[in-house]
């Protein structure tokens, strides 16, 4: 049973065919106009999509690129002939929590065969940056860490201190594989990887998962007495996609800041455990989040102490820079952090006041702009 | 046999969505799309367009523009690519107003400032029917 009433207002069909080979993008594109036609909305109408599909995988943040949509619900709706259902069931949790008021969900398939390995990364990474000799997110990054150094005059030291903080924080955290303290020479000094972008700004692929346990608040007692409470979370896909002169030191992580600081201040946040693929990755975050004016980073980091015994705790166990990336665990570390630091367990590294933790997620670098996919949590020890 | 393992440049995988694309360049045309609903210029290729979700149109790009950023890749994604570095991989603010994702090639390539004017070079490729637009300094 439902809290809040949702409704299906549409739909799109397009024809079948047993010959044709037109793109599985063709057809997503094709049914979604047709419910566009029927409905009388308008593409920027649509703020929630799930991808049903058996062609790829597709990965809808992907597909939401392809299409040129900024959505703030995504979902991969890969559970088979089951799909269309569950799809459902997940868009309507998503509108009955207020997180979108319109989805679109959509099945497709293509006999389409002339690229039976494409990736979904395909649609833009395979095509029209690998084939120019890139050096992966680490080139990525290099063009926006360049422009916010040309931009605002931030220096290499100021982007270093994020790296050699979180270093500080790592040295009793039995799990980090980094635990030598990183000096500044050390990071000036390591190898050049894509100018501007060293070694030292790079995680270590490794080995590792992690996980995390929601209940209920009712249930949640039974199960803890350590409960922490998920206060407000929210997150934006592709920002700026549509945009063809796009600012690429903004991430969409500052329209995630502007729904977060609506409901909570930035002053009762007490640590923050900040998604770090790059040290400016996380510069550029705590400017979009609201901490500081955008540009003003590097003074920001100047002006606070960021290890764990500072007046700015970012990282407090080393961060993905330090501890090492498990794939796409690296987005899980840091709300397990964030847990052990509310709930008094981060021995060796421990934050004084730990009652608020603000944690980000980002993904992917996408085509001409920066993140794929940006969102964050507060969560708080009650 | 060492050359059957060897890996290769990367070459694009050509699909019903830019193969238009890929003609042109072949042809020496640096191709971008239009809508015909809202007249939207985008880039890269797409099945609708990103403002209005209607259909495109292909549009010849006058191939100039300025360097927006750059980066000097040292450590290439693709092994392949290593005898070419340092590789200068650039975005690109296309004179109609669109960003690109490209590489910076030319003699005079490490003369390259943020803001510099480029135009389009097509490169030639291991596969005679792929060239890749690529962009030059200009004066």
């Amino acid at each position: 049973m439902r809290r809040k009433k949702v409704c299906f207002v549409g739909y799109g069909s397009t024809e079948y065919s047993r010959k044709s080979e037109a793109s599985v993008l063709w057809y997503y594109a094709e049914a979604i106009r047709d419910a566009l036609r029927q409905t009388g909305l308008h593409k920027k109408d649509i703020r929630g999509l799930s991808i049903t599909t058996q062609v790829s995988p597709d990965y809808s943040p992907h597909v939401a690129e392809q299409l040129g949509l900024e959505v703030d619900w995504v979902l991969n709706g890969d559970y088979g002939g089951g799909g269309g259902v569950m799809s459902v069931r997940r868009a309507a949790d998503a509108i009955e929590c207020g997180h979108i008021d319109v989805a679109v969900l959509v099945g497709g398939n293509s006999f389409d065969r002339s690229n039976p390995t494409q990736r979904q990364l395909e649609y833009q990474r395979g095509n029209f940056v690998d084939v120019y000799g890139y050096g992966g997110p680490n080139s990525l990054m290099a063009l926006i860490q360049r422009l916010h150094m040309d931009q605002y005059g931030t220096t290499l030291e100021q982007i270093g201190k994020i790296a050699i903080a979180q270093r500080e924080n790592a040295v009793n955290n039995p799990q980090a594989l980094f635990r030598e303290p990183m000096s500044m020479q050390d990071y000036l000094n390591s190898r050049m990887i894509s100018d501007p972008i060293r070694l030292f700004d790079c995680v270590m692929p490794c080995s590792g998962a992690e996980c995390v346990v929601l209940a209920a608040e009712e249930r949640a007692r039974q199960i803890t007495d350590k409960p922490v409470y998920l206060v407000t979370d929210a997150e934006i896909s592709h920002y700026q996609v549509a945009n063809m002169l796009p600012d690429k030191t903004t991430f969409g992580m500052k329209v995630v800041g502007e729904r977060i600081f609506s409901e909570v201040k930035h002053k009762d946040i007490d640590l923050l455990e900040i998604y770090d693929d790059y040290p400016i990755a996380v510069m550029i975050q705590i400017e979009d989040l609201g901490f500081c004016k955008k540009g003003e980073g590097g003074k920001f980091v100047d002006a606070h102490d960021l290890t764990y015994k500072g007046d700015f705790p970012v990282n407090t166990g080393g961060g993905e820079l330090s501890v090492g990336q498990a794939g796409l665990a690296g987005g899980f570390l840091h709300v397990v952090e964030a847990l052990r630091q509310l709930r008094g367990e981060a021995d060796g590294h421990q934050v004084k006041k730990a009652e608020r933790a603000l944690v980000t997620g980002i993904g992917w670098l996408n085509y001409g702009r920066n993140l794929g996919t940006t969102s964050a949590l507060v969560m708080e020890r009650r | 046999m060492a050359e059957a393992r060897a890996p290769q440049k990367s070459l694009p995988k050509i699909n019903k969505v830019d193969q238009a694309y890929w003609e042109g360049a072949a042809a020496g045309k640096l191709l971008l799309q239009k809508c015909k609903s809202c007249g939207k210029v985008q880039f890269f290729p797409r099945v609708a367009c990103v403002d209005c979700f209607g259909e495109l149109d292909w549009i010849e790009s006058k191939g100039t523009g300025k360097v927006h950023t750059f980066t000097l890749v040292r450590v290439p994604r693709n092994p392949a690519f290593k005898e070419e570095v340092p590789i200068y991989y650039i975005n690109v603010i296309l004179d109609e107003g669109v960003i690109m994702e490209s590489r910076l090639v030319g003699d005079s390539k490490e003369k390259v400032k943020l803001g510099d004017r480029v135009k389009v070079f097509f490169q030639e490729t291991h596969n005679p029917s792929i060239k890749l637009p690529c962009f030059e300094l200009a004066n």
